[in-house]
């Protein structure tokens, strides 16, 4: 039985100590010994406290997928040398630390893989501070895109709306992880502590639209239209602009809508010499971008149609978000189909995350070929993966994991009589999702 | 060495005497210079010091926080140990009662070693290296141009001022006196273990990654080894440095270091027995014949230069984690994973001759 180790990671501030205090203090029953990043050694109560300096050991000249960490090579040795041995260890990291290097010990060095795993990443986010480091530091980012769980601390700090935002944009950056809302570190330690694996329908739950692909708009719908002037009426402005495109359809249904949205993605990636269009404007179905000029109060403008049929409208924000309707001769016009996109978040564009399923079974051979070809061309990209494959002619489940270049994966539970599927996730910058849902795709047996 | 008896391979080779279990896990044990008493250190709790047939003599202060190193005096009964505590100790006879404290520094020692005339102890303390003057305590020189922890050091033996300290992608030598190195050997990875053979031509580094390096002082060529199973944990050395033995996976392999060239080009010999993770090696003073123990709990008796198969010196359901001659006495030391310190002594014509 290996120990399960915890790595607690956070930005400057963000109240890691506050956590590992209330770790060491509350009765969880669990005997735990404690990393920290300074040196020397002290006990408390029952506890094992040990202080080290980040260390880190650059193998095969500076290889970033081969980089651990000496310090704790060093100390979780000594650890495993001890006859009154731990339930647990929890591993705090510096602020600035690169959590690369500290899972990768848990792959590459050969004593500590034997006994001991990463039961969890958990990194705290300072809900007041994290957006002045989100955009210009790696560190930060990188701290989220390995957390399997993030602690949104110093929640009473923020209003809800925005914290609503802040943690839409830390799951567009990780899906994968479970996001709790504290303050001052206030969590049941099992949430910190009994963090299990990987788990595709937890990550659905955090996010029903983890496994889909990320679009420029948040809506679409198709609407049937007479011919002649209709009015897209708005009385709420979010934003300075919203970005819309209108093009004509052949019917409406949800085949004209999938295709309309090809269309619209087109037209949503010209950038250059996008038609503003304020209050009173008059657009054309014609499926070019424009920009809505949003105002305080009442906003209208006249969509110009040349005959009556389906029109398909693209939005970047959900109707209800400006109160914005479609009339014909005065009457509001319902959309049918209509549905709501994942967007894609600029800020964050270059790290985030990727999840792909299939119902079936994969070719074994198949899928080690394409994740270690991956791994080789991507691997300093992708910070971390995880899996559970139905491979043809095993029973278990095939639970993987990897950090850059290093894949583990061993047998889990048996099938039994569930439907067997696969699902995995990636989480890394620069990920192209169709590229890797094309890869993944050619593993199925 | 006279012929072993010959008993079955199954059988031991090894007539154990003592037994003696430690705190906790056993770290190392090493015999005094007259073969007269056997320190054994746990990594918790009291280091133990027995007499030549393995019975306890005294339990020493356990260091707080745990047990790092010991290493006996060259010449006199004189033990020093070091923990995480940062604190030296020096034990002299009456073992147990005639202890030396010397505070060091806040961080962990990780190891201590006498140099060769024994006037000198240097002691690693994080990023840092320690020399003390033995008889009066202080600390004669610090070495602190160290990007990294130094996690091992050795002392050259054919010097009484030279030492060389792993750190830094690799090695550094110092020599008292000296403020700048008198040689950094950077393979770019990192290095974990050091030894410097008795002929003080070759100093050898173990390495976080599979390999071992070479550093012949003389020339400083390093020589770059690869291909081991797994990460090398414990090297021996024939008495005047002639072979080199290194574990790193259950095959013991024995480099030639003669030569102009040492190990380079040369066959090794390879020594195939162990069921696992060789962990602790010694050569029989002045002689050939390796001793050997593993992960699988075997302390293994080979006999490299006559090709032959190796004898079962000992069996324990814990890893070795030490084996040590005595310098005077057919008589071998392990210990184990398990705390366990067991002496005995080897059955050979003469031994059991001795003992009719």
């Amino acid at each position: 039985m290996k120990t399960p180790v915890t790595v607690l990671t956070g930005f400057l501030g963000a109240g890691k100590t506050t956590l590992m205090n209330r770790v060491l203090t509350e009765q969880h029953g669990q005997r735990i010994a404690v990393v920290e990043n300074e040196f020397g050694e002290i006990g408390i109560d029952h506890e094992l406290v040990i202080n080290a300096e980040e260390e880190i050991f650059e193998m095969n000249n500076g290889c970033i997928c081969c980089t651990v960490r000496g310090d704790l090579i060093r100390i979780l040795g000594n650890l495993m040398k001890r006859r009154d041995r731990f339930d647990h260890i929890l591993i705090e990291t510096t602020g600035l630390a690169d959590p690369g290097p500290v899972v990768q010990t848990f792959f590459v060095d050969d004593d500590i893989k034997e006994k001991l795993s990463v039961n969890a990443v958990v990194t705290l986010v300072d809900a007041k501070h994290i957006l002045e480091h989100l955009d210009d530091s790696d560190e930060a980012k990188e701290q989220i895109a390995f957390a399997d769980v993030i602690l949104l601390n110093k929640c009473d700090l923020v209003d809800t709306a925005d914290l609503d935002r802040l943690e839409a944009r830390l799951k567009a950056m990780n899906g994968m992880a479970r996001i709790h809302r504290t303050t001052n570190a206030e969590i049941e330690i099992p949430k910190v502590l009994d963090v299990g694996g990987f788990n595709l329908d937890h990550a659905l739950a955090q996010d029903p639209q983890f496994l889909e692909p990320e679009y420029p708009f948040e809506w679409g719908g198709i609407f049937r239209l007479p011919a002649g002037p209709a009015e897209i009426t708005a009385t709420i402005n979010p934003d300075p602009i919203m970005r819309l495109v209108v093009l004509p359809v052949a019917a409406a249904d949800e085949d004209a809508l999938a295709a309309a949205r090809e269309t619209a993605v087109r037209a949503f990636s010209e950038r250059d010499d996008v038609a503003a269009a304020p209050s009173g404007s008059t657009l054309a179905a014609d499926g070019a971008l424009r920009e809505l000029v949003l105002q305080d109060g009442p906003m209208r403008w006249t969509l110009d149609l040349p005959r009556e049929g389906c029109y398909a409208v693209f939005t970047e924000h959900y109707p209800e978000e400006l109160a914005m309707e479609i009339k014909a001769a005065g009457q509001t016009v319902a959309a049918a189909p209509a549905a709501a996109y994942k967007p894609d978040h600029e800020h964050d564009e270059s790290v985030t995350s990727v999840g792909l399923k299939a119902d079936g079974e994969c070719d074994g051979e198949k899928l080690s070929r394409w994740l270690g070809q991956l791994v080789r061309e991507q691997g300093t990209d992708i910070f971390r993966m995880k899996g559970v494959f139905a491979v043809r002619g095993q029973d278990k489940r095939i639970v993987f994991q990897g950090v850059h270049m290093l894949l583990d994966s061993k047998p889990g539970e048996p099938w039994g009589g569930r439907p067997r599927r696969s699902s995995l996730v990636f989480i890394g910058r620069h990920l192209d999702r169709e590229a890797l849902n094309r890869g993944f795709r050619t593993c199925l047996a | 060495m006279p012929g072993l008896t010959g008993q079955p391979a199954a059988e031991s080779y090894l007539g154990t005497t003592q037994r003696h279990v430690l705190d906790d896990y056993a770290l190392d044990a090493r015999w005094s210079s007259d073969g007269t008493h056997l320190a054994a250190l746990p990594s918790q709790g009291h280091p133990a010091v027995l007499d030549a047939t393995g019975a306890l003599v005294a339990e020493l202060p356990a260091h707080r926080g745990g047990n790092s190193s010991l290493a006996w005096h060259p010449s006199q009964p004189v033990l020093a140990t070091v923990g995480q505590d940062a604190v030296l100790r020096l034990h002299a006879a009456p073992f147990g009662r005639q202890t030396r404290e010397i505070a060091l520094a806040s961080g962990w020692c990780e190891r201590v070693a006498w140099n060769p005339d024994g006037r000198r102890l240097a002691v690693t303390c994080g990023r840092r290296v320690l020399v003390l003057d033995a008889g009066s305590g202080e600390v004669q020189a610090t070495f602190d141009d160290h990007r990294s922890t130094v996690t091992d050091l050795a002392w050259n033996p054919s010097r009484d001022d030279q030492f060389a300290a792993v750190c830094d992608g690799g090695a550094k030598i110092w020599r008292l006196g000296k403020k700048a190195p008198c040689a950094h050997f950077d393979w770019g990875g990192a290095s974990l273990l050091v030894t410097w053979s008795p002929d003080g031509r070759w100093v050898v580094t173990g390495d976080q990654t599979p390999s071992v390096h070479l550093y012949d002082t003389g020339r400083k060529t390093p020589l770059h080894i690869q291909g081991f199973e797994s990460k090398v944990k414990c090297f021996a050395w024939s008495d005047r440095g002639e072979r080199l033995a290194t574990g790193g996976g259950s095959v013991i392999t024995l480099w030639p270091c003669t030569g102009p060239k040492g190990p380079d080009g040369a066959t090794p010999i390879q020594l195939a027995g162990h069921l696992g993770e060789v962990l602790a090696m010694d050569f029989f003073p002045g002689r050939p014949v390796l001793a050997s123990g593993g992960a699988d709990g075997l302390v293994l008796l080979w006999l490299p230069l006559q090709h032959s198969g190796p004898a079962l010196l000992a069996k324990s359901d814990a890893e070795i984690t030490a084996v040590r001659w005595n310098p005077h006495a057919y008589v071998m030391a392990y210990t184990t994973s398990a705390g366990e310190v067991a002496t005995g002594t080897l059955r050979t014509k003469e031994t059991t001759e001795s003992q009719n």
